[in-house]
C-alpha cells in the first residue's frame, strides 16, 4: 500500500516535469512566430505571364507559361473550363459567333500562387474567329468572245485586247462561231498569235474555259498557254508556262470543242494567255475564267 | 650640398624630357592594337581573324572559345533531332530542355560570338587606314560577319546587348544592357545590306555577295518579310551555284559548287582543325556519343530522306541500337566510301557548312508561299523538285507548309537548322512539347530562348537580366 502510493507520487511528479518542459518549448517557440526586426518582405513575389499560340485548327490553342516565382497555376479559359497544368492545351467548342465579323471573345485568366499563398493573375482577351475563305474575284478577260465593240468603253474590233509586240494579231472569222457573231481565226502557216495579260489573285485555283475547232486537213493543232506574269517575246513563253493545252480534234471543222484548263496562279498577280497554232487553220472562241470551288 | 642640388636638377631634367615618348615607346618586338591595322595587309589579317573566331579553338579547355564547334548543342540537341548517348553532364541539359544558366556551353557560345563581334568591330574601327580601293569590301565583309553573329545570338537569346563599336572594360552599360530584338534586327539588316552591296564573288570559306543575300533573306523570312526575301533569293539563285548531283559529295567533296559559305577546317593542324566530328562518334573523341540521332529523326529520314538517309546517319558500330551522324565522319567509313579527313580524328578536317544552295532553293519556296499554307507556284514547285529529285524522291505539283518543313528537316538534318526552322514556322512550341512529352523531357514555352549565361549576369552586377523561366 505504502509502496503503491509512492509510485503514484512518482508518476505525478514526472507528468508535471514533462508538462513544464513542453510548456517551455511552446512558450519559447511562440516568440519565433512574431516578426523580428530583421525580417524582410519577399522581394520576388509571384507574377503571372503567358502567351497563346494557335494550334492545328482555329479552335485549339497551346499556352506558354512565362510566370515567375510561382508554384501553383490555375488557368481559366473563359468558356467555363479550367486547368492546373503548367502549360495546357485547350480546344474551344465551335460557336455560331465564330463566323461573325467580331468573332467570339474569351477572357483567359492565369492565376499563379506561391507557397505563401501570395497570388498574381493576368487576364487577356482571346478572339476566336473562323478563318474566312478568302474571296477571290473572277478575273476579267478583254474581248473574250472576239466580238466587235465589247471593250468597256464600247469600242474595239474584237482583237484589241489580244495584241502584242512580238507577233502579228490573229484574224477574225464570222463563221463558224460558238456564241455571238465572231471568233478568232489562225491561218494554217502558224504566223499569227493572240496574247493578253489578265489580273488574278495569287495562289488561287481557277478554271480557264475556251472552245476551238480545226480544219480537217492537213494535220494541225491549236495551243492555249497560261503563263506566269507577262512575257516580252515568244522565246520566253516556255519558261513561264504554268500550264498549256493543245487541242488536235480535227473530226469536224464546223463543230467547236470545249476545253477546261484548271490552273493555280501561284505567286503571280498577273498571268498571260497565249494562243498559237500550227499545221492547219484553227478557230478559237468564247474564253472565260472561273474561280475553282 | 651643391652637388646634391646639381643632381636634383639633373634628375628633374631627365623626368621632364622623358614625358614625351621615352616612357611610352612603340613596342618593336610585339604587335599591339595601337600600332597594328595600319595598312591593307594588316587589315586583311583582321578579316581572317573574324573567321578564325567563328571557327573556334579545337581544345578541351572549358575556358577557350569553341564558337561554332559547340553550336550543335544549342540547336540540334536542343530540338527533336539530336540527343546524347549517355544522357549525362551539361550536354544532356540540352537534350532534356533543362538548360541551367550556369551551363558552360551556353556561356562558351555566347562569349565566342561576342568575341567574333569584337573582331568585326576591330576591322570596322580601323577602316580609315585601308586603301580607297579596298575600304568598301573590307567594310562589307566585317559587317557580314557581325550581322551573321548577331542573327545567331538574337535567335537563341532574344534581346541581347548591342555592341557596334570597340568598347572599354568599364563600359558596363553597353556590355550588359539588353536591347530589344527589333533594334538588334535593325542592325543585322543594315549590316547585311551593306554586305550585299559591297561584296563580290568570294571563295566558299569567306563571305560572298550571294551568301550575304541568302542570309539576309533568312533574316527577312524570320521577320515575315516574304517579298523582300524573295527578291534577294532570286538574285542569289542567279549567282552560279548549283546542287551537287550526289548528296554524299556535298559533305565529302569540299569546296563543291553547292557550298556557298563554310567554316573551313584543316585536318591534323592544332590551330585549324575541329573536334566535334570525333565527339559525335563512339569513343573516338574525348567526349563521346554527342549529337546522336533521335528515334524521331531516324524515322523521318527513313520515311522522307530518300538517298540522303545513308549519308545522314549510320548505325553506331560499337552500339548497334544507336545511330550516329554520318555527314562529318572524321576517320572514314569504307562501307560508305568515305575517306578520313585527318590521321588523328580528334584533329578533324571536315568543314562546317553554314549555307548551301539547297537552302536557297527551299528558302525560295518559303518566300513564295509567304503566309499561305500551300503553294503550287510553278517556280517554287520547280525549286522544290530540284531538291527532291537529287534525293531520289518523287516530285510534287504543290507544296504545303508541313511538307516544306519536313523537307528541310531531312535535307538539313544535323546542320543546325531544325531549331530555327521550327521557330520560324511558328510550330516550335507545338512540336517540341509533343516530343518532350513522348520522351519524358522538360520542355516549356520559355525554353524557346536559352538562358543568358550566369557568368555574364554575375559580371554585370545586376544590370543584365535573365530570360523568363530560368
Amino acid at each position: 500500500m505504502n509502496n503503491n502510493f509512492k509510485y503514484k507520487k512518482h508518476i505525478s511528479t514526472s507528468v508535471l516535469m514533462v508538462s513544464i518542459f513542453m510548456l517551455s518549448i511552446f512558450a519559447t517557440s511562440c516568440e519565433f512566430d512574431l516578426p523580428e526586426a530583421n525580417s524582410i518582405p519577399d522581394a520576388t513575389p509571384p507574377s503571372a505571364a503567358f502567351s497563346e499560340t494557335i494550334g492545328a485548327d482555329y479552335l485549339t490553342y497551346t499556352f506558354g507559361n512565362f510566370s515567375a516565382s510561382a508554384t501553383d497555376y490555375l488557368w481559366d479559359f473563359g468558356d467555363g473550363s479550367t486547368s492546373t497544368e503548367f502549360e495546357p492545351e485547350h480546344a474551344y467548342t465551335a460557336q455560331a459567333s465564330d463566323e461573325t465579323e467580331a468573332g467570339t471573345t474569351y477572357t483567359i485568366t492565369l492565376t499563379v500562387k506561391d507557397k505563401l499563398n501570395v497570388e498574381s493573375s493576368l487576364s487577356k482577351d482571346l478572339v476566336i474567329k473562323k478563318p474566312a475563305k478568302p474571296i477571290v474575284p473572277v478575273p476579267v478577260i478583254g474581248e473574250p468572245g472576239f466580238e466587235d465593240l465589247t471593250l468597256p468603253d464600247g469600242t474595239g474590233d474584237g482583237r484589241d485586247s489580244w495584241r502584242c509586240s512580238f507577233g502579228e494579231i490573229m484574224q477574225i472569222t464570222s463563221s463558224p462561231v460558238t456564241f455571238g457573231k465572231q471568233a478568232a481565226k489562225f491561218p494554217s502557216d502558224g504566223s499569227r498569235v493572240a496574247y493578253q495579260e489578265v489580273a488574278v489573285t495569287k495562289n488561287a485555283d481557277y478554271v480557264l474555259t475556251y472552245w476551238y475547232t480545226i480544219k480537217t486537213t492537213p494535220v494541225g493543232s491549236v495551243t492555249v498557254s497560261v503563263l506566269a506574269g507577262s512575257i516580252g517575246s515568244l522565246a520566253e513563253a516556255a519558261d513561264a508556262t504554268i500550264i498549256s493545252s493543245t487541242g488536235n480534234d480535227q473530226s469536224d471543222d464546223s463543230v467547236y470543242v470545249q476545253v477546261d484548263v484548271p490552273f493555280n496562279s501561284g505567286d503571280n498577280s498577273i498571268i498571260s494567255l497565249l494562243i498559237t497554232n500550227e499545221g492547219a487553220e484553227c478557230r478559237v472562241d468564247e474564253f472565260s475564267i472561273a474561280v475553282a470551288e | 650640398m651643391k652637388q646634391i642640388k646639381f643632381l636634383i636638377i639633373l634628375l628633374l631634367g631627365v623626368f621632364v624630357s622623358s614625358c614625351s615618348d621615352f616612357l611610352s615607346p612603340e613596342p618593336i618586338s610585339a604587335i599591339s592594337t595601337d600600332n597594328y591595322y595600319k595598312n591593307d595587309i594588316e587589315i586583311e589579317t583582321g578579316i581572317l581573324n573574324m573567321y578564325n573566331g567563328i571557327q573556334g579553338l579545337n581544345s578541351t579547355d572549358t575556358d577557350d572559345n569553341h564558337a561554332i564547334q559547340v553550336e550543335y548543342l544549342l540547336t540540334e540537341v536542343y530540338c527533336d533531332n539530336g540527343k546524347t548517348k549517355s544522357s549525362e553532364g551539361e550536354q544532356a541539359q540540352f537534350e532534356e530542355f533543362k538548360v541551367s544558366p550556369s551551363n558552360g556551353y551556353v556561356s562558351d557560345y555566347y562569349g565566342s560570338f561576342y568575341n567574333v563581334i569584337y573582331r568585326s568591330n576591330l576591322v570596322l574601327e580601323n577602316l580609315g587606314n585601308a586603301s580607297d580601293a579596298n575600304k568598301a569590301s573590307y567594310e562589307a565583309e566585317a559587317k557580314f560577319v557581325r550581322g551573321y553573329a548577331y542573327f545567331n545570338l538574337v535567335r537563341l537569346f532574344g534581346d541581347v546587348p548591342l555592341v557596334d563599336k570597340i568598347i572599354q572594360p568599364l563600359d558596363t552599360e553597353t556590355q550588359f544592357t539588353r536591347v530589344a530584338e527589333d533594334q538588334i534586327y535593325e542592325l543585322i539588316i543594315s549590316d547585311l545590306t551593306t554586305a550585299v552591296n559591297g561584296l563580290g564573288a568570294g571563295t566558299y570559306g569567306r563571305a560572298s555577295k550571294a551568301t550575304a543575300q541568302a542570309i539576309l533573306a533568312k533574316v527577312y523570312l524570320t521577320l515575315g518579310e516574304y517579298t523582300l526575301a524573295k527578291e534577294l533569293l532570286v538574285d542569289a539563285m542567279a549567282s552560279g551555284y548549283s546542287l551537287e548531283p550526289n548528296f554524299k559529295d556535298v559533305f565529302y567533296n569540299e569546296g563543291n559548287k553547292e557550298v556557298m559559305f563554310a567554316i573551313v577546317y584543316d585536318g591534323d593542324t592544332s590551330n585549324d582543325s575541329q573536334n566535334f566530328s570525333a565527339e559525335w562518334q563512339n569513343a573516338v573523341g574525348r567526349s563521346t556519343g554527342l549529337n546522336y540521332v533521335t528515334d524521331e529523326a531516324a524515322a523521318a529520314m527513313l520515311a522522307m530522306g530518300g538517298n540522303r538517309t545513308a549519308y545522314t546517319y549510320r548505325v553506331d558500330p560499337k552500339n548497334l541500337n544507336l545511330n550516329q551522324v554520318a555527314k562529318y565522319i572524321p576517320n572514314g567509313d569504307t562501307a560508305l566510301g568515305i575517306e578520313p579527313t585527318s590521321i588523328n580524328p580528334v584533329l578533324a578536317g571536315n568543314d562546317w557548312i553554314v549555307l548551301r544552295y539547297a537552302d536557297v532553293l527551299l528558302m525560295y519556296v518559303e518566300a513564295t508561299m509567304g503566309t499561305a499554307d500551300a503553294t503550287s507556284d510553278i517556280t517554287a514547285v520547280n525549286a522544290f523538285n530540284l531538291v527532291r529529285s537529287r534525293a531520289n524522291m518523287p516530285t510534287v505539283n504543290s507544296i504545303t507548309k508541313q511538307e516544306l518543313l519536313d523537307e528541310r528537316r531531312v535535307e538539313f538534318a544535323f546542320e543546325n537548322q531544325r531549331f530555327f526552322d521550327l521557330k520560324r514556322f511558328g510550330v516550335a512550341q507545338q512540336v517540341l512539347s509533343q516530343y518532350s512529352a513522348d520522351n519524358g523531357y522538360g520542355f516549356t514555352a520559355t525554353d524557346l530562348l536559352l538562358p543568358i549565361p550566369q557568368l555574364e549576369i554575375g559580371l554585370s552586377k545586376g544590370v543584365l537580366k535573365q530570360n523568363p523561366g530560368y
